[in-house]
């Protein structure tokens, strides 16, 4: 089944382009990890699949569901005249739409006044209105699963970059989304942190939780992922099995890209 | 022969007044600047316009011209004269403005300080615009201010001494009128006396609170 969908997908930035009709389709259980060099547009096009950003014509949809639909080149979001990042801010509708997805920041961005329990378990709580008890529960088999039950009382200064992002995954989870996405999440950390977090997220691959990774860690892109998405310009110029794509890539761009990674 | 005993007396019993117009513009201000501030960073232009205009006037005419304004303002605009009983409100007004003007550009930085990042990540975990101010964004501006806001308060305890514009007989005004009376600089220097420790205890109460915030940094 097509968890998230999307279709034709443009962005400018003060006239620039960023993204020129990006198409991406990912399927229920499925790790797709997306690669490329710098500035290629990888975290645009994960804001704009998070609605952190506006995209200015294209499709999307999440379970078959239309989000986004374009007419005459304009972008259409349901629920929703005007074409600005707050405007996808009040949208009601768009927040249903949310509770779908969760979202893996570089740079971790928990909330330093709450300790690592609440900043797990405000969300469902004020957000999605469920019972303190039955959060509590589910937040701490989380905490747990990412190996920080002894942690749940401190406060995000006091942990680890490896540990932060660990929480924040576990943020994510608590809110039991279909699917994840990461922005990069061990660029923020040094190598031995970095494969920490790595490893919790092969673990929630080989769960077959379906998750979106943008990364720079090539060998990873290779073991874990399904599928590779090669990223440049802000086009997709080649996309494969993540196997296939990373030891035997067809595009002359990506060639070039992957050596560097040799 | 002055009795000093006596004097300070005197001086202290000008204190109540002093502390009425403390903590009356306390309660006031504080709260004031928010919506201050609120009206600054609204998206909408003549909103935000008209609370810079005013900050700007605020801040920039002195304390004791706006005093004698809404003393004097309503008898020179409108030709009602409230009398007397208009002066304690008149004073409480004025300092709770210009305070709440000065309060509103502190908040005001300490919200923008924030990282975008905090607001992404609410936004993504689906909180609403007034959750996360309320309890994402307030909580930490609130940390960030509390510096700012406690050279402000310690200027306000000094600043109560320039209700004496309007008549109103706060400590400083008693202590110049026994020094006047009494040809001695002592009542004045009991004054000064009591605004060091009013300040002190200030800077120590604010202390313990922005000690109590470093929960966490
Ligand atoms: N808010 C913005 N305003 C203007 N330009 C922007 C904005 N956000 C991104 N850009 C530009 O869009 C392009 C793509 O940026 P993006 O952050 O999506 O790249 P990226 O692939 O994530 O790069 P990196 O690997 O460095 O994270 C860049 O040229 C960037 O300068
Ligand atoms: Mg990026």
């Amino acid at each position: 089944m097509s968890l998230f969908e999307i279709k034709n997908c443009k962005k400018n930035f003060n006239g620039i382009k960023v993204l020129d009709d990006i198409n991406i389709k990912v399927n229920e259980g499925e790790v797709v990890a997306i690669i490329g060099s710098s500035g290629s547009g990888k975290t645009t096009l994960l804001r704009i699949c998070t609605f952190l950003e506006y995209m200015d014509c294209g499709e999307m949809s999440y379970l078959n569901e239309k989000i986004v639909t374009s007419e005459d080149g304009i972008a259409r979001y349901i629920g929703q005249k005007e074409l600005s990042i707050d405007a996808l801010n009040k949208n009601k509708e768009l927040v249903r739409i949310k509770s779908y997805f969760g979202l893996v920041f570089q740079n971790f961005n928990l909330f330093p006044h709450w300790t690592v329990l609440k900043n797990v378990m405000d969300a469902p709580i004020s957000v999605q209105k469920k019972d303190i008890n039955e959060v509590k529960e589910k937040a701490i088999y989380y905490l747990k699963k990412m190996g920080l039950e002894h942690k749940t009382n401190s406060y995000p200064c006091e942990l680890s970059g490896g540990q932060q992002q660990r929480v924040a995954i576990a943020r994510a989870l608590c809110l039991e989304p279909k699917i994840i996405y990461f922005d990069e999440p061990t660029s923020a950390l040094d190598p031995e942190l970095t494969s920490e977090i790595l490893k919790v997220i092969k673990e929630l691959a080989s769960e077959k939780r379906t998750m979106v990774i943008v990364t720079h860690e090539m060998n990873f892109a290779r073991d874990v992922a399904d599928r590779v998405v090669f990223m440049d310009n802000g086009v997709v110029v080649e996309e494969g099995k993540a196997y296939d794509l990373i030891t035997n890539p067809q595009k002359e761009r990506t060639k070039r890209f992957l050596q560097k990674y040799d | 022969m002055i009795n000093i005993q006596d004097i300070i007396l005197k001086v202290f019993s000008g204190a109540g007044a002093t502390c009425i117009i403390f903590f009356s513009t306390i309660i006031f201000s504080l709260p004031l600047g928010l919506l201050i501030t609120f009206a600054r960073m609204s998206k909408f232009k003549p909103l935000s316009i008209f609370a810079g205009t005013l900050i700007s006037i605020l801040r920039g005419t002195p304390l004791m011209l706006q005093l004698i304004m809404w003393y004097f303002g309503p008898y020179y605009i409108f030709g009602v004269s409230f009398g007397l009983a208009w002066r304690v409100p008149a004073i409480i007004i004025g300092f709770s403005i210009n305070y709440a003007a000065y309060f509103a550009e502190i908040y005001r930085g300490g919200i923008q300080s924030i990282p975008n990042g905090q607001y992404e990540a609410a936004a993504v975990l689906g909180y609403s615009k007034s959750q996360t101010f309320w309890k994402i964004i307030f909580p930490q501006m609130v940390k960030r201010v509390i510096p700012p806001v406690t050279n402000e308060i310690i200027t306000l305890v000094k600043d109560t001494s320039l209700a004496f514009v309007v008549t109103y007989t706060e400590m400083f005004t008693v202590a110049k009128q026994i020094a006047a009376a009494k040809t001695t600089i002592v009542p004045l220097f009991v004054a000064g006396v009591f605004y060091y420790i009013f300040n002190y205890l200030v800077a120590f109460i604010m202390e313990k609170i922005e000690l109590s915030f470093n929960y966490y940094s």
